[in-house]
């Protein structure tokens, strides 16, 4: 039997402690043997306070309790992202968490609503998706499990506070056994042959060997960028923001379900509503305004009064050509970095963890591994990166120089093929691996005003009468259904109320 | 020409061109849609097979073709397994077995748990896990799906000529135009079919024309910017011969394949005869031979009644040209192992009736489906391809070759990552599941280093009865199916509503 892996995680915050806590919880000590350093004076960026529906797994699979972890995070529910004045001005729609259709309408259900809209049915497709109506009704309940019920056609996320859920996953890593090391890093030591990471000098003097380095220490990328020298792949000539203002501010009075996300002059404000406060930011590109006009800008679209000064964030898109490099996996921003706008950073931590575990290197490195890992997290930034672009790209607006630039970018062929399909006959690709699906296209396309020219044949069978009548019917079965559910508020104070007021950490950016 | 598909031609033969011409007909056929079949003359023989995965029972549900049917007229045999033996030296025959996959989100593989068990001791194989191929060795039928968390599937062994006639039939049923003729001439202009012109001088024009011709391409072939990509590097059989044994009573439920010494050979049964394939490599066996020895390995009388073909492997570089949508071995050529054949065609008309073109005169779906096929092939390939490479026959030039080669990329991080770590990496548009592939990587003698290290965090005692208790539901779950003999008689209808 081999001796347990020593693995060291470089850099707290959310995915240096996602990772401590799902390796210590997923993996037999037999196994490996974890500690993590961070330092107190070095500030975690929180990576998303938005999070995806693939978090809850993550939580239920390592035993977190999700009410405990959205009482102390403040969190609320989501049910999705809405968008607003992206693609044209006024538009207004909400990427869900869920399908559109019935629990058996199956993959042609737009074609279906298309074949509807050629006969004169001019209904907007939110109203088919459940998690949508909910979620514009500001309303929240756990889905249903039965399978056929359209109250199970949906999922569901958190808004939380990413560095409390950090903390939530200290405490339950360190209890199960990780070692925690205050301090910052002076030195890398490599193998002289090999040049895999031997041991990280810290300040103190203190030498931390380890046989397995997870790079978590955010943009600076100490191990795999700095240390490894590992390329750098820039996606900044699709993705052109490259800063981001955060400011909190207090809470609204009714909490939204959902995300807002709100296109501007030269980038994006987003709203994301905790129980204690709201956190705002403006994701901009210093190409097309200034950091001061993107500050007022801000303050300016803030629906609540701000609570701080705006912090700034500054970033590039982008991603390391590969992930895992000799002995060294970087997870979170220190292996690329993606705009928050579709809330995907905290998955993309997630994801390479759950890659990660099956691939460890128990018996020592093997390039074989790491291959296949890199193979799976560059599919998963690839396809997230087409899905981004998309939003800046698909665009008619032209009242400011971002979006002219967006609307005539050249685009990924990738990208181009599968809008090119969607205008054409709305065909929407589908693919094992990846994280968005079709309704998430689907919700971009027409949320956007890509509306297809034609629609498969294969949607005109039956009389149109009955498909109208279907729709028509489940239309009326939804809203009826969602005026059944509780509002989020009201849910969230039963479920999750926090009594703790709110403050800042010193050493926290939000974003 | 920008209006809707108004007419498709599909031209083609045998089960591919009755399977595509029933299936676009039952989608479309009530739409204005004008389907005709253009029927070029069988090349089917009397001793011909067609053996079909699990995934054939979702086409016959989409072209409303009914099992009973299927049973009576193709002499049909459920097929639960595939047993192979001689592969490997003195190793005893193994079976991939047709196992559904667990419920999504559910647990890691079970193979992990098998190569824990495996690595302290545990004696059983990791088919003795397998449902489905408990079943096969049992003759028994796994028709019930009660949604339990273990289930399996079957296809079938079908005789070519009758199954092909049923579903010419059923294909006329649903309201098919059909001509029988060759084809004497294709005007094409651009890469665009502009019409075909019969032997017998009629001139047919579609908005679109299916290739259902097999390996010939009779459209595809002859369209501009369609090359073909060999495989011979990694399916090293060309030749094939297939003729007629004694039956066996009662047939099993599995397909039998030995190795020899430059090929092998299949016994596929059928309920009054057992069809028989061997597949070999002419540089180092001559077709006599392999005649004059098929009783060996067969292990059953033969009959006299040997028939030969040239097999070819590969790949078009398109298989959607203009207004020309190539399936099946038109687009893609493999050899008889594993019984993929039909499903290479179901499996194109799948793709195409995704993203069947919206507009005549505008394809711009093409590109997609050559995308989606081209990556189909290639996953299909490295199942065969897999096979050959590890084998563990030793000192036969054509084995020692199979073993020698390079492997496709593709298929070698599936075997390098397997023996690493019992993880199977799957692409898109993968024809096998984890299970699968695992029953055929460690039946072909891998045995992974180690396990998925999640499953460690049970205590042993879990684990161990965790692994029991697969065994004891397969013990209790088999002898409830009902046996080959059975189904055969009673049909799966009637068996579920005795039940």
């Amino acid at each position: 039997m081999n001796k347990p892996l020593e693995i060291v995680i470089l850099g707290g915050g959310t995915a240096g402690w996602m990772a401590a806590a799902g390796l210590v919880s997923l993996v037999s000590p037999k196994f490996c043997r974890i500690r993590l350093i961070e330092s107190d004076e070095i500030g975690t960026v929180g990576v998303g306070e938005a999070t995806l529906p693939h978090l809850k797994n993550f939580n239920d699979t390592i035993g977190l309790d999700e009410a405990e972890m959205m009482r102390n995070s403040r969190a609320t529910f989501k049910l999705g992202i809405q968008f607003a004045d992206w693609g044209f001005h006024g538009s207004r729609y909400i990427h869900p968490f869920g399908t559109y259709g019935s629990a058996t309408s199956g993959s042609g259900f737009h074609q279906r609503w298309l074949r509807a809209r050629a006969a004169g049915r001019d209904w907007d497709i939110g109203d088919f998706s459940y998690a949508i109506v909910a979620a514009r009704r500001n309303r929240f309940d756990f889905p249903e499990t039965a399978k056929a019920t359209i109250a199970s056609t949906y999922s569901y996320a958190y808004h939380l506070d990413a560095s409390i859920y950090a903390w939530e996953l200290r405490k339950l890593a360190e209890a199960r056994g990780v070692l925690r090391t205050e301090g910052k890093v002076r030195d890398v030591l490599q193998d002289a042959q090999t040049g895999a990471i031997n041991s990280l000098i810290l300040e103190s003097g203190a030498q931390v060997d380890g046989n397995f380095f997870i790079d978590c220490s955010g943009f600076r990328s100490l191990l795999l960028g700095s240390k490894l020298d590992v390329p750098w792949d820039d996606w900044s000539k699709w993705l052109p923001c490259d800063r981001a203002f955060a400011v909190p501010s207090e809470s609204a009075n009714e909490l939204t379900p959902y995300t807002r996300s709100t296109a501007v002059e030269a980038g994006w404000h987003w709203r994301i509503p905790l129980q204690t406060r709201t956190g705002n930011g403006y994701v901009f590109s210093t190409g097309f305004t200034t950091e001061q006009d993107a500050a007022d800008s801000l303050l300016k679209g803030l629906d609540t009064p701000a609570l701080d000064e705006p912090r700034l964030l500054r970033f590039k898109a982008g991603r390391r050509m590969v992930n895992w490099e000799k002995n060294c996996v970087a997870l979170g921003l220190a292996s690329g970095f993606l705009e928050p706008l579709e809330s995907t950073s905290i998955y993309l931590v997630q994801i390479a963890i759950m890659h990660l575990l099956p691939l460890l290197p128990l018996a020592g490195m093997d390039p074989r591994l790491s291959d296949e890992f890199n193979r799976k997290t560059n599919v998963e930034y690839d396809r997230i990166r087409d899905f981004l672009i998309l939003h800046y790209h698909l665009t008619r607006r032209d009242d400011a120089e971002i979006w002219r630039y967006c609307a005539h970018m050249d685009v990924p062929d990738s990208l181009k093929e599968k809008m090119e399909l969607f205008r054409h006959s709305a065909q929407i690709e589908q693919y094992k691996d990846g994280l968005f699906t079709l309704p998430s296209w689907l919700a971009v396309y027409l949320g956007q005003g890509l509306i297809p020219s034609g629609y498969s044949p294969l949607a005109d069978i039956g009389p149109t009468d009955r498909v109208i009548n279907d729709l028509d019917d489940l239309r009326t079965e939804i809203s009826d259904r969602v005026d059944e559910m509780p509002s989020h508020s009201r849910f969230v104070e039963r479920y999750c109320h926090t009594r703790q007021p709110w403050k800042l950490e010193p050493a926290e950016t939000q974003l | 020409m920008s209006g809707r598909i108004a007419t498709v031609v599909i031209v083609g033969r045998d089960a591919p061109l009755w399977i595509t011409t029933a299936a676009v007909q039952r989608s479309l056929g009530h739409l204005d849609v004008a389907v005709q079949a253009i029927e070029l003359p069988s090349l089917l023989q009397p001793v011909d097979v067609y053996s079909a995965m699990p995934a054939i029972q979702g086409l016959h549900k989409q072209i409303a073709l009914s099992e009973e049917l299927i049973i009576a007229a193709a002499k049909a045999v459920p097929l639960v397994a595939q047993r192979y033996s001689n592969w490997a030296g003195a190793s005893p025959a193994w079976m991939v077995g047709y196992d559904d996959p667990p419920p999504p989100g559910s647990d890691v593989g079970f193979v992990h748990y098998w190569v824990r068990g495996r690595q302290e001791g545990l004696k059983p194989a990791f088919e003795d896990f397998s449902l489905a191929a408990s079943a096969a060795k049992h003759a028994r039928v796994p028709v019930y799906q009660d949604g339990s968390e273990l289930s399996a599937a079957y296809g079938y062994n079908l005789a070519a000529i009758p199954y092909s006639l049923l579903l010419k039939a059923h294909a006329n049923r649903l309201g098919v135009r059909v001509e029988s003729a060759p084809i004497g001439d294709i005007e094409v202009n651009d890469d665009r079919i502009t019409a075909i012109v019969l032997a017998s001088g009629d001139r047919i024009e579609a908005d679109l024309f299916i290739d259902a011709s097999g390996i010939e391409g009779a459209l595809i072939g002859r369209l501009p910017g369609s090359s073909f990509e060999s495989w011979d590097e990694w399916l090293p059989c060309d030749r094939m011969v297939v003729a007629s044994g004694a039956p066996i009573d009662p047939p099993p439920v599995y397909s039998q394949i030995s190795a020899f010494r430059a090929g092998w050979v299949g016994l596929y049964p059928l309920q009054d005869s057992t069809a028989v394939i061997a597949a070999y490599s002419s540089k180092h066996i001559s077709q006599t031979e392999v005649i004059e020895s098929l009783p060996l390995p067969a292990r059953i009388p033969i009959g006299g009644d040997a028939v030969a073909s040239t097999l070819r492997r590969g790949v078009r570089s398109r298989s959607w040209i203009g207004n020309c949508v190539a399936v099946g071995e038109a687009a893609i050529g493999l050899d008889p192992l594993e019984s993929l054949g039909l499903y290479v065609t179901h499996n194109c008309i799948s793709h195409l009736m995704a993203l069947f073109p919206v507009r005549a005169g505008t394809f711009p779906e093409a590109d997609r489906y050559n995308r989606e096929i081209a990556l189909a092939g290639q996953n299909l390939r490295d199942i065969q391809c897999a096979h050959y490479a590890l084998n563990r026959r030793f000192d036969e030039p054509f084995w020692d070759q199979c073993r020698d080669r390079r492997l496709p990329e593709s298929l070698e991080r599936k075997l390098e990552v397997f023996s690493l770590t019992a993880h199977v990496p799957l692409y898109d548009e993968e024809p096998f599941e984890e299970q699968q592939w695992a029953a055929l990587l460690s039946g072909a003698g891998i045995f992974p280093k180690r396990y998925d290290p999640r499953i460690d965090v049970a205590p042993d005692e879990v684990l161990i009865q965790k692994v029991q208790q697969r065994l004891r539901d397969i013990a209790v779950t088999v002898p409830n199916m009902p046996s080959a003999a059975e189904f055969l008689k009673h049909g799966r209808g009637r068996l579920e509503v005795a039940r």
